[in-house]
């Protein structure tokens, strides 16, 4: 294992720039993920770590080693692929020994760490049927045994779960994260599944249109997003369109007038987290903004209750509530309160 | 149960009547194939049996293998059966070189312009073998563009001997027999997945490799279905052997035509006709055995 750098990594075709200068830095052992919607770049990005793209500008740093001009057969970097890319006419074990062959190791070697490889994976015993043969659990399960066989610098993983359903997904994602722990795997993973991203990841790397957004930890993300956008595609939050009036002040369009955390004047989105306000029949003393509203739409999720809450006729918000015993139990069309700290929402000038 | 027995009944029925539809349906195809195929070479084969009289130039009925006797004790036709083999395999074998990597560049490209391209492949079949022999011609001919514009360059002082050779003929069938190679290997290619070959680079093989241990192997029926095409109609060329090889050149399918209506020897055309297609099929399912055996490995 081995650490990763990019630096300044950039691939346009024309005028369209599919990465732009992305620089990253993925210590010894560290689970990345490379999170965004699609076409955002962070496929591409993965791609150039591979060598499959060749970069337009920019370096790639692997182990120590400037690998950015490489071809991908002389870079030792595990991918597993979305489609898996099982060899189909090979059994298993021909599957997972191909990488090990094609670093001439003497057969008994190979044949060992084949079995170690198929273990590792829980597929002892697997090692001669075809992949036609297997679920598709059990091929995924092969092509991550078969990039672990070669014991690569670096482990990527191309929406590696996007193919299982949505049961397996949860139990493959656990195991995937404790088998990367315990063999100290550098990982770099591509989604677009923020659940799976954030579940899985030691830092997370949010990219919109080519560029990184922003990196950090799930709180990070979570709590103090870097932009508009990050705001809006880690978790859940309504948006307010309106003016900051002065730094603490916000005016929503629909002329709310409410306390904020900072923000420069001019044009503004407020972001307010659903689980972050509070709701009731009564207003809440003790709130920095506490505004009335009616009840537009209740969506039951079981544990936890989406109530959509109309203030003005150009704002409505989401609150989120968890389903407790006793708790407020929501109606179309009821006057409710709604309250939050000026320091739960979050303002994004334009 | 009476009314179980009643629900049965039009259910039968119904699967009865499609039977039926689909017995219809491949009928006219069995005939055809029966009347049109099986039943020509039935009476040719039993004419290939016949004895005939030069003198009188006439068929007498005989059961004898004469004519297949007369065939492989003569060298000359032993030779131009010889021959015809040597060319078909040989244009089986360039158009696979040159195919395979025509056809894989079809299969993977992202272009808009894919259709265009096929169409590009297709394009020379649109051209009868006659009148594109005749093309050729006026290409090879001692006196023809090649030969005029490397002259004229100054690059050879004599015309280059292009045609009435086994050269010519070589390259004429490749021009018709290309495009079927091309065709089938590149939609055996789309079939195989593109990140099957990345999973082999990002493990270590070279391109080469690569191509060796997996693309190949993959592309193993493509590649056979291709060759059995090209192989087959090489072995039965006519129009180009005929024009492009000259009166001293001989292939099989030439000379069967030339024995039915110049000699109108119908036996003996008849057991040519025969040991071309015997010989055409047994080259065939040795080549199928070979590979599928390689494949198994």
């Amino acid at each position: 294992m081995a650490d990763l750098s990019l630096n300044g990594l950039s691939k346009h075709y024309g005028d369209f720039y599919a990465v732009r200068e992305v620089s990253l830095t993925i210590a010894d052992g560290e689970f990345l993920v490379l999170l965004g919607p699609s076409g955002c770049g962070k496929t591409t990005t993965l791609r150039m770590v591979a060598g499959f793209i060749e970069p337009s500008a920019g370096h790639v740093r692997l182990a120590g080693q400037d690998v950015t001009l490489l071809p991908p057969w002389k870079r030792n970097a595990g991918m597993v692929f979305q489609s898996y890319a099982l060899f189909p006419h090979m059994t298993v074990a021909q599957n997972v020994a191909f990488g090990l062959e094609m670093r001439k190791l003497p057969r008994a070697d190979i044949e060992r760490r084949v079995e170690e490889a198929l273990a590792l994976v829980r597929l002892g015993g697997y090692g001669g049927r075809l992949p036609r043969q297997l679920s598709g659990g059990q091929q995924q399960r092969v092509a991550l045994a078969r990039a672990l066989a070669i014991r690569p610098d670096v482990l990527l993983l191309d929406e590696p779960l996007s193919n299982l359903d949505a049961k397996l997904r949860q139990e493959v994602r656990v195991e995937i994260r404790e088998l990367q722990r315990q063999l100290g795997l550098t990982t770099v993973m591509v989604t677009h599944d923020q659940e799976e991203a954030l579940t899985m990841a030691d830092r997370l790397v949010v990219m919109n249109e080519g560029s990184v957004r922003q990196v950090g930890s799930q709180r990070d993300l979570y709590e103090r997003p870097a932009d508009r956008f990050v705001a809006g595609f880690v978790g859940r939050t309504t948006f307010l369109a309106g003016t900051v009036e002065a730094p603490g002040r916000f005016r929503s369009d629909g002329g709310l007038a409410l306390a904020c955390a900072g923000g420069s004047p001019g044009r503004a989105a407020l972001s307010l987290r659903p689980e972050r306000i509070e709701i009731g029949l009564q207003p809440r003393s003790g709130l920095d903004n506490s505004l009335s509203g009616t009840v537009e739409f209740v969506s039951y999720l079981g544990a936890l209750i989406d109530i959509h809450v109309r203030l003005s006729p150009s704002d409505r918000l989401v609150v989120q509530i968890a389903n407790r015993e006793g708790g407020f139990t929501p109606e179309v069309g009821q006057p409710v309160h709604v309250g939050w700290s000026a320091s739960a929402g979050q303002v994004f000038n334009e | 149960m009476a009314d179980v027995a009643l629900t049965h009944g039009p259910v039968a029925d119904k699967r009865r009547g499609e039977g039926l539809t689909a017995a219809t349906l491949i009928t006219p195809a069995t005939l055809f194939v029966a009347f049109c195929l099986l039943a020509p070479l039935v009476v040719l084969f039993r004419y290939s049996l016949n004895e005939f009289i030069p003198a009188k130039k006439m068929m007498v009925e005989a059961v004898t293998v004469a004519n297949y006797i007369r065939f492989f004790t003569d060298p000359y036709y032993t030779s131009i059966l010889a021959t015809t083999v040597r060319v078909a395999v040989m244009v089986t074998a360039i158009c696979l070189v040159l195919g395979f990597p025509l056809a894989y560049v079809v299969a993977r490209t992202q272009s808009r312009f894919k259709h265009l391209l096929i169409i590009s492949i297709i394009l020379p079949l649109f051209v009868g073998n006659a009148v594109r022999a005749a093309g050729w011609m006026t290409i090879f001919g001692s006196k023809g563009a090649v030969n005029a514009t490397l002259m004229g360059l100054g690059l050879i002082d004599k015309p280059l001997e292009i045609m009435f050779t086994e050269k010519a003929v070589i390259i004429g069938i490749i021009a018709v027999n290309l495009p079927f190679m091309v065709l089938t290997l590149q939609s055996v290619i789309e079939g195989i997945d593109r990140a099957v070959e990345e999973a082999a680079f990002s493990l270590g093989a070279p391109p080469g490799t690569m191509f060796r241990r997996v693309l190949w192997p993959l592309a193993l029926p493509g590649i056979l279905a291709g060759t059995i095409l090209t192989f087959i109609l090489a072995m039965n060329a006519y129009a180009t052997p005929f024009l492009l090889g000259g009166p001293l050149f001989k292939m099989m399918a030439p000379l069967v035509y030339n024995q039915f209506t110049q000699q109108a020897n119908w036996p003996f055309g008849g057991a040519i006709a025969f040991i071309l297609m015997t010989v055409t099929l047994l080259l065939t399912v040795a080549a199928n055995l070979i590979f599928q055996r390689r494949a198994a490995r």
